[in-house]
Formats: C-alpha cells, sequence, structure tokens
C-alpha cells in the first residue's frame, strides 16, 4: 500500500519541510528499524521525500562544544541498512527525541473541524468529541486561536444514507430538480460530500447511468432498499467539484461585482475566473470594477434564483432568452405582494 | 546579498537551517545568545562575518524565529539577571517540557479517524495547511491517519478573501483594518478592529472583534469586507477567553429572537427546503416560520425563490425582499444596450 508518485504530498513551503523533519524523526526513534516504503505510506510521502529527509537527519545536529558540529554532535544512522536494505535505523541521536506539540492555530483547525463533524449521524457520543477537543488544546503549546463552527441538525436523511452506504444497498426517493420538477431515483449510493452547511450526495443514477449529485434538503420520500448496489463503481472518480459542465450545457454573459464572486455557491465552480473581463462602463446597471464572465449552466433555472436573490450584485447579460427568465420570475414574485 | 568573501558559502536549504536551529535550542540549557547562534549553527554560520556587519544575517534570524513559533516551537527568550536591556546578552532557548507533546497523549483509532476526517473539512485556505501539519505530528506518534472515511466528504468553506488574513491576524493578535459595506450604508466605511474569534454561523463566516473606532466589540460579516483586510505592526493585549463560543451563543440568541412568517406554495424547492431547516415551525395552511440572524441575508434567499415564496413578515423583511425582486426586473429589462459597443 505504498503511496508513491500523485498520491505524495509534496511540501512546498520550508515551514512545512521543517514540521516534517521534526516528526519524523521521534518516529523513527520509536520504531527503531523501519523500512522506507512503511515510513513514506505512514507519512503519506514519496518514498524519495523520506530517502532525502533521513539524508539530511544523518548529518544533521547541534554545534557541541567545539561549535564544530563534530561526528557526535550528529545523528547517525545504519547506512548498510540504508543503502542495502532501503531501511532506517537512528543508531545516534541528538537534542530531539519527542513529538512536538501543535500550534494554537493547527489545534484550532482541527477543533473547529470537529465541531462542524458533530453534526454527522456517527456512532459517536458527544463525550468523545469533548475529550479529543480537551486532548488537542493539552497538546497545543499555547492556547488555540478562537475559531469556531456552530453544529447544525444534520437533515434526518443523513442517518438513513449513511446507512445504506454502509450496508451497500441502492436508495429510492423523489427529487424535485431546481427546473421544478419532481422525479422519483433509484441510486447507488456513492459519497456524502458537504459545503458548509449544505448536503449532498453523490450517487450513481440508474435510469441516467451516470453520476449526479443530489441536495439532501430536495430529496422526500427516502427509502433504503434491500436491494445490494449494482456495482463497486471503483472506476468511478469524485472529484472535489460537486457539479460539471456538459456539452449541451447553456452559455450565460453575467457581469458581476468580484467582490461577490464567494456567494455564488456551486456556480462558482462553473466560472473560469480567469476568464473574466472588466466590464463595458456603458452597459446596462454597469458600477465600478464589475467583471464580465461566461459561465457554463444546466439550464437557466438555478442561475435564476441566484440572480434574483442579488440582482445589484450579479445580473445576466446575455443570452436575451436568460433575462427574460429573470424577469418573469421577480414579476411573477412580485405580483404576490401588489 | 552581496559577498565579499573569497569562497562564498555553500548554500544550504533554508529547512536545514531551521532544522538545524531547533536542534541547538533544544539542546542548550543555558540558552544561547544570538552571536552565537549566528556564528556556529548550521546555515548561519556560513554567511556570519566574525569582523563585519551581520544585519541581513541577523534579520534572517529574526523571521526564522517567527516562522518556527508559527509552528508551535516555543522559543523562549531569557535576559540574564545584572544585564537588564541588553539586546545582546539576550538567551535564547526552546525548553523541552514546553516543545514536546505531553506523554499522556495518545489517540485511538476511532479518535484518529476523526480527526483526519476533521482535517479533511479543510480543503481550502490557510487552514487546510494547519490540519496537515497537525496531521503530521499526528502520524508522528503514531496515529494511522492514511485510511480513508469512506463514505464522507465533507468541506468547511472559507470561500470569503477575508478569512485567511483575518485567521493569521487573529493567531498574531494583530490590529487589522478594512472596507466594511453595512448594509442599509452607500458605501464601505474602513474598519480598525482587534479581532478576538473568527466563528462561523449557518454557513456564514463572522469575525468578533473590538471595534477600534467606537472602543467596542461588534460581529462582521466576511462576505461584507469589500477590500483588502490590512494587518498592522500594531499588536493588542487579549486575555484568556471563550471568545468564539460567546461570540456563537450571541448570534444563536439574534437567531432565537427574529422570527419570519411565510406562506410557501407547496410541492415547490421553497416548501421542500425551508420547512426542513432547522427551527422551522410549520404554521396554518402553507405557512412556515423561519428564525434568522441577518435580515439582509435572508432576504437575498427569500427573493432567490421568486414566486414559491410569499413573506408576510415582519414588515422590513418584506421590504427588503421587494426592493430585490424590483431590482432584478430593472436590471433585466428591456433588453441589453450597448452589447456592440
Amino acid at each position: 500500500m505504498a503511496r508513491t508518485g500523485d498520491d505524495a504530498q509534496q511540501f512546498s513551503y520550508a515551514q512545512d519541510k521543517l514540521t516534517f523533519l521534526l516528526t519524523l524523526v521521534p518516529y523513527l526513534i520509536d520504531h527503531g528499524r523501519v523500512s522506507v516504503a512503511t515510513a513514506a505510506a505512514h507519512f503519506q510521502v514519496s518514498e524519495k521525500q523520506i530517502r532525502d529527509a533521513v539524508s539530511l537527519i544523518a548529518v544533521s545536529g547541534v554545534p557541541g562544544e567545539t561549535t564544530q558540529y563534530q561526528h557526535g554532535d550528529l545523528f547517525d544512522i545504519s547506512w548498510d541498512d540504508f543503502d542495502e536494505r532501503d531501511e532506517i535505523v537512528i543508531t545516534h541521536m541528538v537534542a530531539l527525541d519527542d513529538s512536538p506539540r501543535f500550534s494554537a492555530r493547527e489545534a484550532a483547525a482541527l477543533i473547529a473541524g470537529l465541531q462542524y463533524l458533530q453534526s454527522l449521524p456517527e456512532n459517536v457520543d458527544s463525550g468523545v468529541y469533548s475529550s479529543l477537543m480537551d486532548k488537542l488544546a493539552r497538546g497545543a503549546s499555547e492556547s488555540p486561536s478562537q475559531v469556531a463552527i456552530a453544529s447544525t441538525d444534520a437533515t434526518g436523511a443523513l442517518t438513513e444514507l449513511r446507512a445504506a452506504l454502509e450496508r451497500g444497498v441502492q436508495l429510492e426517493f423523489d427529487y424535485l430538480s431546481s427546473r421544478g420538477s419532481q422525479e422519483h431515483r433509484r441510486v447507488d449510493p456513492l459519497r456524502i460530500d458537504s459545503d458548509n452547511e449544505d448536503w449532498y450526495l453523490r450517487a450513481w443514477d440508474h435510469r441516467r447511468e451516470a453520476v449526479r449529485t443530489f441536495r439532501l434538503d430536495r430529496m422526500t420520500s427516502l427509502e433504503v432498499t434491500d436491494e445490494p448496489v449494482t456495482g463497486a463503481h471503483d472506476d468511478v472518480v469524485l472529484g472535489d467539484r460537486l457539479f460539471q459542465g456538459a456539452a449541451d450545457d447553456l452559455v450565460v454573459t453575467i457581469e458581476l461585482d468580484p467582490s461577490a464572486l464567494s456567494l455564488l455557491g456551486e456556480f462558482v465552480s462553473n466560472l473560469d475566473t480567469r476568464a473574466l473581463q472588466p466590464a463595458q462602463s456603458d452597459a446596462p446597471g454597469a458600477g465600478a470594477g464589475r467583471v464580465r464572465a461566461r459561465i457554463r449552466v444546466a439550464h437557466i433555472h438555478g442561475l435564476k434564483r441566484v440572480v434574483t436573490a442579488m440582482p445589484s450584485a450579479v445580473t445576466v447579460i446575455d443570452p436575451p432568452e436568460a433575462r427574460a427568465a429573470v424577469v418573469e420570475w421577480a414579476s411573477a414574485a412580485l405580483a404576490q405582494y401588489e | 546579498m552581496v559577498s565579499s568573501q573569497k569562497n562564498p558559502p555553500a548554500p544550504v536549504a533554508v529547512e536545514e537551517r531551521l532544522f538545524s536551529l531547533v536542534l541547538a535550542l533544544l539542546a542548550t540549557d543555558a540558552g544561547l545568545t544570538k552571536n552565537e547562534i549566528l556564528s556556529t549553527v548550521q546555515g548561519y554560520r556560513q554567511r556570519y562575518d566574525p569582523a563585519g556587519d551581520n544585519t541581513s544575517l541577523e534579520r534572517q534570524f529574526e523571521r526564522d524565529k517567527d516562522d518556527i513559533r508559527e509552528l508551535g516551537v516555543p522559543l523562549e527568550t531569557t535576559e540574564p539577571p545584572g544585564e537588564p536591556g541588553n539586546n545582546q546578552s539576550l538567551r535564547y532557548r526552546i525548553p523541552r517540557a514546553a516543545y514536546e507533546l505531553p506523554a499522556d497523549i495518545s489517540f485511538s483509532d476511532a479518535e484518529t479517524t476523526l480527526l483526519n476526517l476533521a482535517a479533511m473539512a479543510w480543503r481550502e485556505g490557510s487552514l487546510s495547511r494547519e490540519s496537515q501539519r497537525a496531521l503530521l505530528k499526528l502520524r508522528s506518534i503514531g496515529g494511522d491517519t492514511s485510511e480513508p472515511v469512506l463514505g464522507y466528504a465533507p468541506r468547511i468553506r472559507t470561500r470569503d478573501a477575508a478569512f485567511d488574513p483575518l485567521s493569521d491576524a487573529l493567531s498574531r493578535r494583530l490590529i487589522v483594518s478594512f472596507p466594511y459595506l453595512k448594509p442599509g450604508d452607500a458605501a464601505a466605511r474602513l474598519r480598525t478592529v482587534s479581532p478576538l474569534a473568527l466563528v462561523q454561523h449557518q454557513g456564514r463566516w463572522h469575525l468578533k472583534g473590538i471595534d477600534n473606532g467606537v472602543g467596542e466589540p461588534r460581529t462582521f460579516l466576511l462576505s461584507r469586507i469589500t477590500g483588502p483586510v490590512k494587518l498592522s505592526r500594531q499588536g493588542f493585549e487579549l486575555a484568556p477567553g471563550t471568545y468564539a463560543s460567546s461570540a456563537l451563543e450571541e448570534l444563536d440568541e439574534i437567531w432565537e429572537s427574529n422570527l419570519a412568517e411565510l406562506e410557501v406554495r407547496p410541492g415547490t424547492d421553497a416548501a421542500v427546503r425551508l420547512s426542513r431547516r432547522r427551527g422551522a415551525e410549520p404554521g396554518d395552511g402553507d405557512r412556515v416560520r423561519l428564525h434568522f440572524t441577518d435580515v439582509n441575508l435572508l432576504a437575498d434567499e427569500l427573493a432567490g425563490f421568486g414566486p414559491e415564496v410569499r413573506v408576510l413578515g415582519p414588515a422590513h423583511l418584506v421590504d427588503a425582499v421587494v426592493t430585490r425582486l424590483r431590482a432584478a426586473v430593472r436590471m433585466h429589462s428591456p433588453a441589453p444596450e450597448g452589447e456592440a459597443g
């Protein structure tokens, strides 16, 4: 299970490389003898990264009494084992033998992450979370930074989805698309994704014979069947993007305030930020600093909702049908108040 | 960095210099003076000039100190008795007990799985690097964090550009300034703030801080910060406290006290999603009551639902929704002009 190549994390910053060295040494000392492959798999780095780090550790040490980095002032390894058997044995150590504490921010990041996970319907009682957070705080060199995430009541469907995933069975539910049409779906669940407070199911849709992303809060009449999933779907690669563009997508030109980019939510993943163009000053509603972009959307219905929510930040420029769809949507809503 | 030496020193990698610095400071009980460090520690000594000016090397040391402190390495400075105020005689060391993870801290497999998932949730922004470093430290004590947690891909979003600089300022306790657009104001106003906490509530990041303009604590929505966050060099004293949890409690109180009355069209997206929201109370017929923290954020969302929802109250929420709907109509009709130009 050695991880090499693409799977390995690369450290781009000297601080991360230093952390790797400071964490690798205690691990090696603890293990007495460990193969390069095992250490690489454990730290999820390439074997080359382990070899490079060990080679550096073996010539590192303290200035010592002579301030000349004499032999006894340096780490040493068994070079025969290293060169011939690709195994690491530290034979002499200096100054460092235990693992470092967490920094205030590192502890804070994990604590906030745990707070976020508390909404997951795992069989973990809250005592486990609080004892973990307490350990992280005690294991930090300073009190953790004040970062917190409100725990949310994740929708009840999560428990059932989780059960279906674990048992490897199919799911059935009614799904309301953003077009407004209700359809019955039968799927093989693949993964539960979240994006802050929004939860999604990535699943193999039987009728469409493709992977689809479903918002949990749009599912109704959810049923966990007893039928096993139709395949392992090992060939399916689930990226981080929840929604993928398709060839028959509608291309829409929008104009937006760059500071509103973060508000566009799921649409932002479809937006090629390199293609942003400064807006023409005579364009309707153009304000200072607005930019134009072309985005691909599956249909206008999702976009018209976003645009109607934030008309001062995002405007549809083209095509005319898309502009008309926004006007129709907003006018129908306004009619209720007149 | 011009070197007048005859033999230019062989370059030492940054991580090697930092690693050697940590080792040297861990090994000393009495501490090392800056001069001892610069003249003897690997990575500095090659560039040290015993007879000349070491200003750039000293600056390098100052930056390195910041870098290793950021990793949670406790770098201590002591002033030898009898020589107060003499910068040259300050001694630096890393006290072992404050450096090492306490021996009684260990993590079970189940705990390691949760921590792995917690780190995975930070897939963007500066805290993703912090969590990856925390995982390295976990692996150091043997925690096997390689096992993927099947079935989940949680993600905490930090889409706001202000998040990274603010979290940096928060941990370094530095005063920041940023342009902030308060709803209803025509233009953003520059605020100078001592950050106390960053909290996510209802999926939105908020900064709790002392607004130095009024000398009082305020809560800022990160999405309303309209320009770059500037970190000053000025620090501030922060008494230890539970700023983050009290900020969340305050937001919860506001959420609790605000109630919107809506009518949703059955079978629509609005009906399905709004009625299942946390704290949503079904009313008579197609009515739903929702708690909220910010009238403008809720108005954005409700306007987006278009004819699927009619807001019955409170009045300022109705006004805010109608304003958005009118703007949407105005901005999109008639056909755009100036396309050719």
